[in-house]
């Protein structure tokens, strides 16, 4: 395949996409500004799991904590919600690092199932309303909508622009880490730690930096999800959604912006389509994800081997 | 004091279900390396499976037969280490030689199939099995309330435990198992033939859960399409906490976090009871990460 090609195709597409408002209808639009919410997630989660090689399985907590960061900052301080990004950002992060500190030792299961733990505790902190702000299992409602220079955005078009102005930021982020020095010391760890560390690479240090980089961008996309929706609450956010982001990325790929982006299609985007098979979707998707890694273990769209 | 003996008494119920359950994922990490997220969901079906034998042949006027009940723990087993074989065929044993996580998605795709196959057969509610499938009788022993479910799975699991304990470490079958969880190389080359021994381990373990998951039927009274997971989840720390891989520590580990389980939701907070339980899983995976009776395994150079 060429190339030349691939590596123009990417921006092409995502100059058309600005175009979605203008061209389809209402559904097509809110159905794709999802698609772009999530394929923000799932593009942190793959920096965390395919590009330094660590399993973490409760990934959808940072989107969350970005999400009820904004919620609270908005409905109670009147914090305009794209300013609310930032600390969204910034908590997000934070709280990845923190909690990512004293596990990352753990090797490839303890991990993992670490990071379920996680998951599960930051769920139950939710539903008890744990500090009187999370608003318990209904979660927070009436979130505002953004606005850009005093000029509030309401319509869904409008939405669907934020979202793809977020997305194409996210894009060029891992596309110049796929390219950075970060991003070369973050596959050194996943392909051999041991090889790394002797050559003077701090492994726990670069390990806390990509989780705690993975929960801030997710943490991004929890701001817009919360507007979006005008609602958080903590079903949104549970273990099952980190499974998917899990399967999404080893589905589609590691490593690979055109594979996670596929893998984000499969699981967000084709159940919103065939809505009336909702309740066959997950059975569907679990012979799916089988059938997927037995014929191609390496996921539908692997990062291409290049020769260095 | 009576207050503290009943709640060993119910950590103990609950403890023996966890141990009977745990030992199914301890089994196949020990020989595939491999957390089988879809043993849960096997549990499960276990319990949905004897549901439907009692509620079929027990009669419209409740009470079932001793014999009916019988049954249902014998279609559970049945079907149960079916379903886990099958698994191993369709699912696990075409990636055996690919990367780990792609049997880890593999796995998760199977536990996500289960679950929701078993909801559209059964229906997304809560199903609620017959009054008095089992006897209701309790014991009072100075004010501690002892029923005859408890009594039942208390002593049925700690003598499934007994006979699978022998089974691995006094039959020839089981020393085969104990090899192929040490090296699987070694173990062939010695004329061990592994692939039957994980069909075997697919046959155990899934058995074993399918009665730990029709006793979580029996003791609650009800049985849901979607509570393999917690049940699932609660099993493999308690895998993880008597040190994966090792059988006698995934008993142990079953009725200590059962015991945990009941004196912290006891004692402490039966709202946080969950959070207390993870919060445990973490710290005992910060100090000693291979569990109570695991081994310390060196650093590969």
């Amino acid at each position: 395949m060429n190339t030349k090609i691939f590596r123009w195709l990417g921006p092409v597409v995502w100059v058309a996409g600005l175009a979605v408002p203008f061209v389809l209808g209402a559904n097509w639009i809110s159905i794709l500004a999802i698609f772009a919410i999530y394929a923000v997630v799932a593009l942190s989660q793959d920096i965390v799991l395919g590009r330094a090689g660590m399993f973490d399985m409760g990934h959808a907590v940072y989107f969350g904590i970005g999400a009820y960061v904004t919620a609270i900052l908005n409905t109670v301080y009147g914090v305009p919600v794209l300013w609310s990004m930032i600390p969204a950002i910034i908590t997000a992060a934070l709280v990845g690092g923190l909690l990512a500190a004293p596990i990352v030792k753990l090797r490839g299961d303890y991990l993992l199932v670490a990071t379920i733990g996680i998951s599960q505790i930051f769920h139950l902190v939710m539903v008890n309303n744990v500090g009187g702000v999370t608003g318990g299992p209904d979660g927070i409602f009436g979130i505002g909508v953004p606005s850009l220079f005093g000029h509030a955005i309401m319509s869904q078009g409008g939405n669907f622009l934020v979202d793809w102005v977020l997305l194409g930021l996210v894009l060029l982020l891992v596309n110049n880490l796929e390219h950075s020095r970060l991003g070369r010391v973050f596959r050194y760890l996943k392909e051999d730690e041991l090889a790394a560390t002797t050559l003077g690479v701090n492994a726990r240090y670069y390990k806390i930096l990509a989780f705690a980089l993975g929960a801030g961008v997710a943490g991004a996309a929890g701001t817009l999800f919360a507007s979006q929706l005008a609602v958080v609450s903590p079903g949104a956010f549970v273990f099952t959604e980190s499974v998917t982001l899990f399967a999404i990325v080893l589905v589609g790929g590691q490593a690979s912006i055109p594979g996670v982006l596929l893998g984000t299609v499969l699981m967000f985007v084709v159940p919103q389509v065939f809505r009336e098979l909702a309740q066959y979707r997950y059975f569907v998707f679990g012979i799916g994800m089988i059938v997927v890694m037995v014929i191609r273990p390496q996921g539908i769209w692997p990062r291409r081997r290049r020769m260095e | 004091m009576s207050e503290f003996c009943q709640q060993l008494v119910n950590g103990l119920t609950v403890g023996g279900i966890y141990a009977l359950i745990a030992l199914g994922y301890t089994m196949v990490y020990g020989i595939l390396k491999l957390i089988n997220f879809a043993h849960g969901d096997l549990c499960v079906l276990g319990a949905f499976i004897g549901l439907t034998v009692i509620s079929s042949l027990g009669g419209a006027s409740g009470s079932p037969a001793v014999w009916v009940v019988g049954l249902a723990f014998v279609g559970a087993v049945v079907a149960v280490s079916c379903a886990g074989v099958l698994l191993e065929f369709t699912a696990y044993r075409p990636l055996r030689s690919a990367h780990r996580l792609s049997a880890v998605v593999s796995a998760l795709g199977a536990s996500m199939m289960l679950e929701n196959g078993m909801m559209l057969i059964w229906s997304p509610q809560t199903l609620v099995f017959p009054q008095g499938s089992l006897p209701s009788i309790s014991w009072n022993i100075h004010g501690v309330q002892v029923t005859f479910t408890q009594l039942l799975i208390i002593v049925v699991s700690l003598a499934l435990m007994g006979a699978l304990y022998l089974y691995v470490n006094r039959t020839r079958f089981g020393t085969a198992i104990r090899a192929a969880a040490i090296d699987q190389d070694a173990a062939r080359l010695m004329g061990i033939n592994v692939n039957r021994v994980i069909v075997s381990v697919f046959i155990l373990g899934p058995a074993l859960g399918a009665i730990g998951g029709l006793f979580i039927g029996l003791y609650y009274r009800q049985a849901v399409f979607d509570m393999g997971w917690i049940y699932g989840l609660n099993a493999f720390i308690a895998a993880i906490i008597g040190g994966i891989g090792n059988i006698p520590g995934a008993m142990l580990g079953g009725l200590l976090l059962g015991l945990f389980n009941a004196l912290a939701a006891g004692y402490i907070s039966s709202t946080w009871q969950e959070a207390i339980t993870f919060g445990l899983l973490i710290a005992i995976l910060l100090v000693r990460p291979t569990g109570i009776l695991g081994e310390r395994v060196a650093e590969k150079v």
